[in-house]
Order: structure tokens, then sequence, then C-alpha cells
């Protein structure tokens, strides 16, 4: 595989020659929050943290056009209306820059909701083929991040076309480049001199910090055993006390399915001006109560409690369940399940009251074991008498 | 106001670093003020269905809201400078419960704001009051150091003149770890830099002692800044600012005294105002709405803009509206509870707004 040194110096120029061939997403600083916009020449990428926002507005935009529509009414004879559509274009090809291997894993799970449940999604297949992703590998994990939780890694490859490792070299810090695919490769090669050859000594380096990380005396935090959450879920489903605990504190609010880089939902909404309009597809959060509000005003997800259980279940039960043969094809957690959750921890460190799906997940089984074991007891116990 | 918000034991005779008026609240009237909290909250437990109270969250800079139903809950408590959230917000969604609620000087405003627009009853809460010298604002923390990686932190002295004693895994080696002490006077909220009420302004049990305001009186210099742009760049600024915001309402939910929450004009389509696209005019309304929804009801908690993921300065809207209101009626919300808010009510000539005469 090909491997270049990207000066940190040389960063803006280098996105600016790929900006030439692609609509590059850079991150940038706004205010204290890393966004991701449109490169233009006199901005700055910032790669030093984790982007605010997740890759997935690459994939699946906020708003997005599915196209839009005229009517005409027939002059002659008013009760006959003809509608006009037209589509919207295809998307550009699209670079995006900066970010985390645990957002280019997120494109894992979201083929998984748009190739793969039986219906192909045209809009979310034309976006994933037309974007590349040219990730940063992290060098240490963030007191919010559990990426090793579910399968990831620091330096993983998993949906990326080209990896950046932070090295520093000498005096010179910058990118030991990797591309993962043949598109990613070209990237590479196509700059010529500017990215030269990553030396052996660069790459000995690398695997030194990767024997490091994987190394399994590290002082990391050790993995809890998770094999058993998709049924500890079910268990403790109906355990409302439990989850109105849990949510006590959620707003309700939507930063959490935002900012993941995993959640797909969507809602579809015809936007109309007069006789004519455009059909929207919008990102939709199951956190708002409006979510689920059924047309006769009747809600089956009334409360917090209901939502934020929906969130949890999702990631943890729902999906494991759904694809229960990713278990055997990589990449999947070291619990040999695969969620619908990379370990971003977007969700825990945006939250406004902190709310920490780690926490809820640990709470499921501890809750679900202990509730099995007392049942266990009083088994027994009718048992003797 | 001195605690601890590491793992580590609380040391009963650390020496406390400040010998300023507010030296009463050393480490050990910290502690003593937790247990005179949880022997109040442990008397009303059987009076209400729940305790909202602070609890530690998923790192040692971070409090999360903690429901205590019984008296095994009371050893999540915690209160310190990073207790930040205002739980009067979670109480509109509660109603017909009978609830505790534990507040600051600055949430109890909002408790008088929601008992005079009649929004609770105040039969149904309990109120454990506690006096406040501040809370932080961890984005002028994270401004200046990484804080992701932060172990433990510990507070000594008041968070006016104190230190905030972070511990930080160390990267290089397996075991090292290193500390670094910031003062904590740099990085408290605004809204505590110009607090007048640091006493709880109602309260069924105060968990004292008592406070004196050491705010700056507010002089909106916030304000003047943003007006000496002109109208274009003044529009070009909230332009930039709205540009990254994400729709996810977490400022609408934030907000203790927007009670509609879901059933908000932004989210409504029959009428139909805004619509589903993320365009910066379909923010930009959203925040006019709120704004001007808040004028003569916001207390100023500031939770708006605390909660923003994208950290966009909204609070400065709410500010521009209690501005004039102060100016035109003389007025600040959630103050008394006797008081009428001067948008509840009309008089035939007020004092400050001149009419043109009678029309006829």
């Amino acid at each position: 595989m090909v491997t270049r040194f990207l000066k940190e110096t040389d960063l803006a120029a280098v996105t600016a020659a790929w900006a030439r061939d692609y609509r590059v997403l850079a991150p940038v600083r706004e205010g204290a929050a890393i966004v991701y916009r449109v490169f233009s020449e006199d901005m700055h990428p910032f790669l030093g943290r984790p982007p605010t926002s997740s890759a997935k507005e690459a994939l699946l935009p906020q708003t997005e056009n599915l196209f839009t529509y005229t009517y005409r009414k027939d002059h002659a004879d008013l009760t006959r209306t003809e509608v006009f559509l037209s589509e919207a274009l295809p998307p550009e090809p699209t670079l995006i820059l900066g970010p985390r291997p645990c957002d280019a894993r997120g494109r894992h799970l979201l083929d998984r909701v748009f190739l793969e449940r039986g219906v192909t999604d045209p809009q979310y297949k034309a976006h994933s083929a037309a974007t590349l992703f040219v990730t940063v590998a992290c060098t240490s994990l963030q007191n919010t991040c559990f990426c090793h939780w579910t399968g990831g890694a620091m330096d993983d490859e998993t949906g990326s076309d080209v990896l950046l490792h932070p090295l520093v070299v000498g005096n010179t810090g910058g990118f030991v480049a990797k591309a993962v695919t043949l598109a990613g490769e070209k990237l590479l090669t196509s700059l010529g001199a500017s990215l030269p050859e990553a030396t052996q000594e660069m790459l000995a380096k690398l695997d030194e910090r990767r024997a490091k990380a994987t190394d399994p005396e590290s002082p990391s935090e050790p993995v809890p055993d998770l094999s058993a959450v998709a049924e500890s879920f079910l268990a403790v489903f109906d355990d409302l006390d439990f989850w109105t605990d849990q949510s006590a504190r959620c707003l309700s609010c939507g930063v959490c399915t935002y900012l993941c880089p995993t959640c797909s939902c969507f809602n579809i909404t015809d936007e109309n001006h007069g006789l004519s309009g455009r059909r929207l597809r919008t990102w939709d959060t199951c956190m708002s109560a409006l979510y689920t509000l059924e047309g006769s005003g009747h809600n089956p997800r009334f409360s917090r409690a209901h939502r934020l259980r929906n969130r949890v279940g999702h990631k943890f039960s729902y999906h494991p369940r759904e694809f229960p043969q990713a278990a055997t094809e990589p990449p999947s957690s070291p619990s040999g399940l695969e969620f619908s959750c990379t370990g971003c921890g977007r969700c825990i460190k945006s939250c406004p009251v902190a709310v920490d799906i780690r926490r809820i997940v640990l709470d499921v089984i501890k809750t679900a074991t202990g509730a099995a074991a007392a049942h266990k007891t009083a088994q027994k116990a009718e048992e003797a008498q | 106001m001195a605690s601890e918000s590491s793992a580590s034991a609380l040391s009963a005779n650390e020496p406390s670093v400040n010998d300023s008026a507010a030296n009463e609240s050393s480490t050990n009237a910290s502690a003593d003020r937790m247990e005179t909290l949880r022997a109040k909250i442990a008397a009303e437990l059987p009076n209400v269905d729940f305790v909202l109270a602070y609890g530690r969250g998923f790192d040692p800079l971070h409090a999360t809201p903690v429901t205590v139903r019984g008296e095994k809950d009371l050893d999540r408590l915690i209160f310190d400078p990073t207790c930040v959230q205002n739980l009067a917000t979670s109480l509109y969604g509660l109603r017909g419960k009978r609830l505790g609620v534990v507040v600051k000087g600055c949430d109890s405003r909002s408790i008088v704001q929601l008992l005079q627009e009649r929004l609770w009853e105040r039969e149904n809460l309990v109120i454990f009051g506690l006096p406040c010298e501040g809370v932080l604002d961890l984005a002028k923390l994270r401004a200046t150091l990484d804080i992701a990686s932060a172990r433990a932190a510990s507070f000594t002295g008041s968070p006016r003149d104190g230190l905030l004693r972070l511990t930080f895994n160390d990267d290089g080696g397996h075991d090292g770890e290193r500390t670094r002490e910031i003062e904590t006077k740099g990085l408290l909220a605004d809204k505590c830099l110009r607090c007048q009420h640091p006493n709880p302004l109602v309260f069924d049990h105060m968990i004292g002692p008592e406070t004196l305001p050491q705010g700056a009186q507010d002089d909106y210099a916030d304000l003047a800044a943003l007006e000496k742009l002109s109208t274009q760049e003044r529009f070009d600024f909230w332009k930039r600012q709205m540009g990254r915001c994400i729709r996810c309402y977490a400022c609408r939910n934030a907000c203790p005294l927007c009670v509609c929450k879901h059933v908000c004009l932004a989210d409504s389509r029959e009428p139909h105002w805004l619509s589903a696209e993320a365009t910066l005019q379909e923010k930009w309304l959203f925040q006019v709405m709120h704004a001007l929804h808040l004028a003569g009801r916001c207390t100023e908690c500031g939770e708006c803009q605390r909660s923003c993921p994208m950290g966009i300065p909204i609070l400065l809207l709410k500010r521009m509206m209690n501005r004039e209101l102060k100016e035109l009626f003389n007025y600040q919300a959630g103050v008394s509870l006797e008081a009428i808010p001067p948008l509840h009510t009309f008089l035939m000539e007020e004092d400050r707004i001149k009419d043109r005469g009678l029309l006829w």
C-alpha cells in the first residue's frame, strides 16, 4: 500500500490541490466548535481534535432535496391538475477531511440501514459512492471515547480511503498518510512530489505506537463484557422505573442523535410554496416526542423514558439482533456482537446534562442480571416449600 | 465553597488556601453542608415522589442531575462548582407530581417565574436552597486546556478566588500522572460574574451559610460591543454564528421557561411557520421566536447557551430583550414572587413609553 508523508505546514496546500477535483469538507474551528465547511483557499483545516459534528453529514445531509414539483391547473377544465416533477442533481464528488476512525466505521453501519435491508436507498448510495474519507487516526482516547468497546480502534481503517497517522519527526509535525483503498491511493499518488514517500523510520514509529496501544498490560480501562446486553435489554424493557431514573435528566433534545455517526432516522416533508414546492428529506430524532406522535394524537413513546429506552435499545439490542450474522464476520466488537454505535462518545460529550450511554448499558446488564438472580432465588425458595 | 470531586476521600484537616470573607466555607464547612443537605432531603423523602439533585457525571468536571427516591441514593449527592445545570428545567415536564428540587440562587429565579405564571403549584414543591458562589463555564476551561483526559478534580477556597486542581493521566508513562492548578476566577460562568442573587430567593430549606452578592453590576458590555457594529456587520455576525446550528433544539429544551417543548411553533406543520430545511433563515427565525417569547420572563440562567453543542452565543439575544425590559419597566424576571411581570399586565400610561398622544 502507498504510504506518504504529509507535513503539517503543507496541509492547506494539499487540501487545496484535492479541492480542485472534489468538493472538500474540512473541519474548521468556529467558536468553541469544530465543524465541517466546504473548503476554500482562505480556510485552515483543523485536525487537532475530533470535530464536534460527525462525518455523517457527508453521506446523509441534514437537508436533502429529493425532487421539486410544480402543479399546473388546466384552465379549460379546472378539475384537472397536472404535476411536473424534476429530480435533484446527483451529488458532487466529495472528499471529507478529518473524520476519526469511529466516524469512518459509521459508514459500515449506515450501509446496513440504507443498502442491506432489502431496499437500496438511491440517494444514500449515490452519496456513499461519491464520497472519499480522509480520516485522522487518534493517538489518545478522550474520557468520552469507547471505540474499543464496539470493535473500533484508534487506528482502525474500516470505512476510510486514506488514514492519516499524526507523527512528529524531529521538529516536523505531520501525518503518515496510508492509502486504504484504490481511490485513496490515487489521492496520494496524484500529488507527486508534494507528498514524499514515508520513510522506514516513520513506519517503524507507527508500529511501535500500535504495539503500545494493543499492549494487554497497558493501563487503558478494560473492555466490559457486553455479550449479554442485547438480551439484558429485553429483560429490563418493561422496567419503567429503571428507564424513568435513567432519563430523569434527559432534556429530550436532539444533540445525541444529530451528532451521532450512525443515527440514520429521517423525516420526509413537502415544503409548499403556492403551486410548487420541494420534497425534502431531513434528519429526525427519536428523542423528540413528535417522532412517534400518530395522526390520532396517540403517542406510543410519550415519555422521555420511552424515548431514551429506544435509543439505547436500537444501538445495543435491536441492531445486534437484526444482524446476528455480523458476529461471524469482521469487524465485530470484543463481545462478539455488532452494535450500531462506534463509541465516538459525542452523545456523552455534548449532552447538556451529561447522560452517559456507557453507564446506561452497564446498568442494563447489572439490573437484568440482578433481576434474573432474584427470580432464581424466588423460584428456589418456592421449590423448597 | 470548597469541595472535592475526585474519587479520593475528603481530607478533614486540609488547610484552606484563602483568607477572604468566604473563608468560612472551608472544606469542613462544605462537608457539613452536604451532611445537612442529605439530612434535610432524607427527612422530606416521605413527603415527595422524588428529589431532583446533583450527582457526579461521567468525569470529575461534569455533574449530572439525579433522582433521589430513597436513602440509598443520598450517597450520590454532590454540590460544587461543577453543578452547572438548572434543575428547574425538568419541573414543568413532571407536573402532577410532588417533587423536591435542589436549587442555586440563579435557579431559584426560574422557580419564582414558574410560580408567577402558575406553571407549578408551590404546595407541590419542596425547595432545597443552596447559596452559591459561582459555577464553572467548561467552555472557558476547554479553551485553555484539553480536559478530556482529566481524571480527578478538586476545588479549594471560594470559586471567586480559589483553585481548581486537575489530575491528568500522563500520556508518556504507564502509571504516571500530572497535576495542574488553575485559578477558578477566570473559569466562572459569565452569569456568576454579574450575579446579584447568590442565595435562593424561594426555598423551604436553606442549606447555609448564606453568602454576600459578589457579582459586579451588569453593564451589558457584551451587548455594547455587539452594538458598536453596523446593522449589516451585526447581521453578518449572526449569520456566521447561526450557520453551525444543527436544529437540535437543546436551547429550547434546556430552557426552564420554554414550556411548550414539543408543541412548539418551530415544529408545527399547521400553521407552517418554519420549514424542515436546515437553512439559516429557519434557524434564525427560531432564535428570534425564542427570544421574543422569553421577553420579561428570562432570568438569564444561561442554560440555552450552555447547552448548545455548537457554542452559539444565543444568550445575547435574551439579554438584549432583558435590557429593554429593565429600561422600559424597571423589571427583572424571577426576583419577586409578588411582582406582576410587565407583559402580563398593562397600564393606561406607561412612565417610560412615550405615546404620541391621543390619536383622535
